[in-house]
């Protein structure tokens, strides 16, 4: 068992390590190269050069505040999300789960300028009623700060953190909190006493992925910090990489490397917060069945709360989109405007525009394809991080986590450096084995949630009664990883219909996905087009997530029954 | 019979023309498809007319500003740079040329083209991407239209300015520095104008595409812009100031490539892009300011402006004026 594991081991580190080394070594070499491109004469100078910058430092403070606050919001919005949805009787469920991945859906760029038009200090759409309803003489909020930037950031990440947590959450063996009301605790200290501390090494993958990606994040900072002038790592690499017609991408991988830095010390972090991982197991024998909390009194409130949240968060964004691709130019919500509203201004030149509708679906083969190749490799990669806690299983983690912790403006070109080598350049293929390899922890850490849960015992067990590795994982790991499984489908099928960053980089004619063909549309500064391809997108992808939603279920009725 | 002789020779010369068009046209016919990499918005009307006239496929594959030499060079130095034709803004095809990734090619269509237009052997003016100041014709009073590129330093317009950040897009920094060598008489003005321009506190975008949507709705009333976006993004209600003074804008470039896959279709792409038809494609459809004789866009008075072409700056001196912009407008 131990030396199949071992090889299970350094089978996945070559495969993994092939995937997300390769254009990080390309990085490194273009950070000391004297050239344009990884190749070149040796050099520090690039390094020099980002590190003595004063500047550098000021977005390093400001990075920390928008990382630190829009994880937290991201992580605390998706545990009151996830317990309310998983663990009490809510009504609406299944609408609270779809709202809560919405914004994983829409992309990054979209929804931070349908923001902007909410909340922008001149016009805003909500602060111009709420300055007509209380008299105001200024708009009351300004999106285009920290705050701002925070608060759609969260937002942003909200889905991520919902779908590691929500999974942990619905497998939580309640019998734990039982126990801790007979022992006479009241709800609040069996959730701070019990709940929480079980639920830690979710609440934690979420918070640090969080993190991760909101050091990465782009399109925020762009559309929200950059009018503000609040300048993060992002921006202030964007900058470096946009002045000038020859901009260096080798001392933007410099600056890269600080930012790899800091989420391999975070994934170290994450590792020795969770090494006691028996700690959390809650599915350990026959007696773990998910229960119900009644809310009773507070059932209604509360689902008006989260009515009201979602209302004002997810809904009225989407809203602002779909009224944007309907009316003929950008127009302030009015008696004229809702006039002039017709499908045919973006909607019918979108779908009669043939790349568009190629890279429709171009998108839907990439999240589809893409998103079953990820969870099967994701799977044994979780597996081995979680159960095989030796030095090899940290290092196959932290490979995992190599590209996807770049910066999204430097990891495409590092792709770019690499792939250009192989004969793979300018195909779909180039595009999805570059999201596999990046977007990796998307399937990895909502599988480890799962994993982490589920006591060896019951795989001991299995082989006590002679059934085979393959046998175990097939009839009891993956029907118990079934939730574990559809979250990490659906986060890497939503994630792959809209990425953008390794896309616009990779993509060639024949190639072109959802994400380009929006971003040609905001270059172009076309926002009714875009916002009807973006509705477009989120169509598709909430067609993906009913469809995972409905085969977990289905796939965990038949097990059960069987 | 001096007349007759130049008759002949001149039919004969057209006649030679023609016959070379139709073995260009045929040559490029049998090599099926050209690619062109471009960083110009919404010219897939000038690719499907180009397919349907000559019964060559046209590939159009667009690189961002910032991507396109790091994007050119990488395929090219690996062996597998797929362009035939490259489109971009004069200094990024000045690299592509020291890099020797373009090949000298002098296209007949531009034989109308202003002498200034042909760079080089290697390089062809097409167009300018020219800038203006765009305005909310509902929102600003006729007499609050600037008049002059000073009227935008006046208290009115305090925090109703949009612009691409002057510390970091190249084509902006670049039009600043044309300001202060064709527009103002002295560094002094032109420092009183940036000083000015920033104290009415802008807010900044990325680049130019994002520029005309705050306009249009009301967010902002004015922006440093392009008067393209009057063509491509109407019924907004968008106009430009009429300043006395000239527009200004970075030259629109063209070049073959030194080992195009399609090395006939990539001239005959050049000859149809620069043709009259092209160029009238582009300027009608798109709004773009082209240097065909007599064409222009779509957009009252253009035709009477005054367009200059900003000399070219390196990166070395775009950075460091990126670098004195970001102090004067304290984008930090």
């Amino acid at each position: 068992m131990v030396q199949a594991r071992s090889k299970l081991t350094y089978l996945l580190i070559l495969i993994v390590g092939s995937l997300t080394l390769c254009p990080v070594v390309m990085l490194v070499l273009g950070s000391f190269s004297k050239g344009l491109t990884a190749f070149g004469s040796f050099t520090l100078d690039k390094y020099v050069q980002a590190y003595t910058d004063p500047e550098f430092f000021n977005a390093i403070a400001n990075t920390i505040v928008f990382v630190l606050g829009s994880s937290t919001l991201a992580t605390g919005l998706a545990l009151f999300l996830a317990y309310l949805n998983n663990r009490t009787d809510i009504p609406f469920k299944f609408l609270f789960q779809i709202i809560s991945i919405i914004p994983m859906m829409i992309p990054h760029l979209l929804f931070s300028v349908s923001w902007a038009l909410l909340l922008n200090p001149s016009n805003g759409i909500m602060n111009l009623v709420l300055q007509q309803a209380f008299s105001l003489d200024s708009a009351p909020f300004n999106i285009y700060s920290m705050a701002g930037m925070i608060l759609v950031e969260g937002l942003l990440d909200l889905p991520v953190a919902y779908l590691i947590i929500a999974p942990a959450m619905g497998s939580f063996d309640v019998s734990l909190e039982e126990s801790s009301r007979v022992f006479g605790a009241g709800p609040w200290l069996t959730l701070r006493r019990v709940t929480l501390p079980v639920l830690r090494p979710a609440i934690l993958a979420a918070f640090i992925l969080g993190v991760v990606r909101s050091l990465a994040s782009f399109s925020v900072p762009s559309v929200l910090g950059m009018p503000g002038r609040v300048y993060v790592l992002a921006t202030y690499l964007y900058e470096m990489i946009a002045k000038g017609f020859a901009p260096d991408y080798g001392k933007a991988a410099a600056v890269g490397m600080s930012v790899l830095a800091a989420s391999v010390i975070l994934i170290i972090v994450y590792r020795a917060l969770t090494s006691e991982s028996e700690k959390y197991v809650t599915i350990s024998s026959r007696g773990f069945r998910p229960a119900v909390v009644e809310l009773k009194g507070a059932r209604i409130p509360l689902f008006l709360v989260v009515g009201l949240l979602s209302m004002v968060l997810i809904v009225l964004p989407v809203a602002v989109l779909l009224y944007t691709s309907l009316v003929p130019y950008s127009m302030v919500p009015s008696a004229r405007a809702f006039s002039l509203m017709s499908w045919k201004h973006h909607w019918t030149e979108v779908l009669e525009d043939p790349i568009s509708v190629l890279s429709l679906r171009n998108s839907l083969i990439l999240g589809v394809a893409g998103a079953t190749l990820g969870v099967l490799l994701s799977v044994f990669v979780a597996y081995i991080i979680v159960k095989v806690r030796s030095t090899a299983s940290g290092v196959l983690e932290s490979l995992s986590y190599l590209s996807f912790s770049f910066p999204g403006i430097v990891i495409g070109i590092g792709f770019m450096w690499f792939f250009v080598q192989t004969p793979v350049y300018a195909t779909l293929w180039a595009l999805l084995i570059g999201y596999v390899a990046t977007y990796m922890p998307y399937g990895i850490r909502p599988l480890s949630s799962a994993f982490v849960q589920i006591h060896s015992h019951l795989e001991e067990s299995s082989r006590v009664c002679g059934a085979s590795p393959l046998t175990t994982m097939r009839r009891i790991l993956l029907p118990l990883l079934v939730p574990g499984i559809v979250s990490a489908w659906i986060l890497m099928a939503t994630m792959f219909v809209r990425e953008l960053t390794l896309s616009v980089v990779l993509s060639r004619p024949g190639t072109e996905v959802l994400a380009v063909q929006i971003l040609r549309f905001a270059e172009d500064g076309l926002w009714g087009k875009l916002s009807a391809l973006g509705i477009m997108m989120i169509l598709v992808s909430t067609g993906l997530v009913v469809v995972a939603t409905l085969v977990g279920a289905r796939f965990r009725f038949v097990e059960a029954a069987g | 019979m001096k007349k007759t002789l130049i008759a002949c020779i001149v039919l004969l010369a057209a006649a030679h023309a023609r016959a070379a068009d139709q073995t260009l046209l045929d040559k490029a016919r049998a090599e099926g498809k050209v690619a062109f990499y471009a960083n110009i918005t919404a010219v897939e009307p000038i690719m499907k007319a180009f397919t349907e006239d000559t019964g060559v496929k046209a590939e159009y594959t667009r690189i961002s500003t910032a991507r396109f030499v790091a994007t050119a060079v990488t395929e090219f130095e690996a062996g597998k740079f797929m362009a035939d034709v490259v489109q971009a803004p004069l200094p990024i095809l000045e690299l592509l040329k020291e890099k020797g990734i373009l090949a000298p090619y002098r296209s007949p269509a531009a034989a109308g083209y202003p002498q200034w237009t042909k760079k080089d052997d290697y390089i062809q003016l097409f167009g300018i991407e020219y800038i203006a100041l765009i305005y909310n014709k509902e929102l600003v009073k006729k007499a609050d239209v600037p008049k002059r590129y000073e009227d935008l330093t006046h208290p009115r317009w305090r925090d109703k300015i949009v612009m691409p950040n002057p510390a970091n897009h190249a084509t902006t920094i670049g039009w600043l520095i044309g300001l202060k060598e064709h527009v103002f008489k002295s560094e002094a003005e032109w420092m009183k104008f940036l000083k000015g321009l920033a104290a009415n506190r802008p807010m900044f975008v990325a680049s130019l595409g994002p520029t005309p949507a705050p306009i249009e709705s009301g967010e902002k009333l004015i922006g440093i812009s392009m008067p393209k976006y009057i063509v491509t993004k109407a019924p907004a209600p968008l106009d430009w100031a009429r300043v006395a003074q000239p527009m200004l804008g970075t030259p629109r470039a063209i070049a073959v490539t030194s080992k195009p896959p399609h090395p006939n279709a990539a001239r005959l792409f050049v000859d149809y892009w620069l043709s009259q038809k092209a160029m009238g494609i582009l300027a009608k459809d798109v709004g773009e300011y082209v240097l065909a004789p007599g064409v222009f866009p779509p957009i009252d008075g253009i035709d009477k402006a005054k367009v200059i072409a900003i000399r070219e700056l390196s990166d070395e001196e775009t950075n460091k004026w990126g670098s004195e912009f970001k102090k004067i407008f304290n984008v930090r």
